[in-house]
């Protein structure tokens, strides 16, 4: 019986509770963090975009100096090899 | 853009308190609460426009708040058996400490109880302890809690009821303490 009761008040013991208030400094706080997300969120977009632009030049650099680069010419050494079938 | 502002600050003074008190609830520790408090209203003032209102407001923010501390609870456990093989940080006292919680809006009369209550509840399965304590604590209607865990009004009854059952027998097992104590 006893055991019973304490038990009854220990499940109730929440009974009756107030809402707690957050610290009142929780606010300013909060608005800190967006202001410096969105600092870093920009920063972020602005190196991504400058990280792009390179990538970019560097693969039409690429592409430009790959397109002037001369032609060896495979199919006469080819040609020269099967001819002669002779290694020594 | 100031109209924003003031939709946030109308926001934030609207559901702090609410965002707050279940983070109290479930993570008992008041600097973790006032941390997912901040997260919380963070992830609202950057996907607010998201809001498709298929739930209230008021729901989608409960839902907000217990995965946030979901998620909060699993990384300091996560945390806590790395220190079993590792450095013990100074948070592992906040994580021994849980039990100890005192709650500053119970009854005076009612903390001792109280504390061994919310010792007791996090023992509790997730589900079981999220229905219990947004029943018991938080005092919402059985449909209320039904909208915010997405589930059937049975299925929340059967989880209070549960939860209360294993709590009984959990209680029961301290009641020797207490005797021995008094």
């Amino acid at each position: 019986m006893e055991a019973n009761n304490w038990i009854n008040e220990v499940l109730e013991s929440t009974n009756g509770i107030s809402k707690a208030t957050p610290n009142q400094e929780l606010f300013s706080k909060i608005q800190n963090k967006i202001n410096v997300q969105n600092t870093v969120s920009n920063q972020w977009i602005w190196i991504a975009a400058a990280s792009f632009a390179v990538l970019v030049s560097l693969n039409i650099k690429f592409i430009i100096s790959n397109s002037n680069k001369t032609e060896v010419p495979t199919e006469t050494i080819i040609s020269s090899v099967s001819n002669n079938n002779q290694l020594y | 853009m100031a109209n924003n502002k003031s939709d946030f600050t109308t926001l934030y003074n609207e559901y702090s308190v609410l965002v707050y008190n279940v983070a109290l609830n479930y993570l008992q520790n008041i600097e973790d609460a006032e941390e997912i408090t901040q997260d919380v209203f963070i992830q609202l003032h950057t996907s607010l426009h998201k809001f498709q209102e298929k739930s209230s407001l008021k729901t989608w923010i409960y839902r907000i708040t217990i995965n946030k501390c979901l998620d909060f609870i699993k990384h300091k456990n996560s945390q806590k058996r790395f220190f079993i093989f590792g450095k013990k940080s100074q948070n592992e006292f906040e994580i021994l400490n849980i039990s100890n919680f005192e709650h500053p809006g119970i009854l005076l009369e009612n903390k001792e109880k109280a504390a061994i209550l919310f010792g007791i509840i996090n023992e509790l399965k997730e589900s079981q302890k999220t229905a219990f304590l947004l029943s018991k604590v938080d005092g919402l209607s059985n449909p209320e809690i039904a909208a915010i865990m997405d589930l059937s009004i049975s299925s929340v009854e059967s989880l209070v009821f549960r939860a209360k059952t294993i709590l009984k027998d959990k209680i029961a097992n301290k009641f020797e303490e207490y005797r021995k104590k008094k």
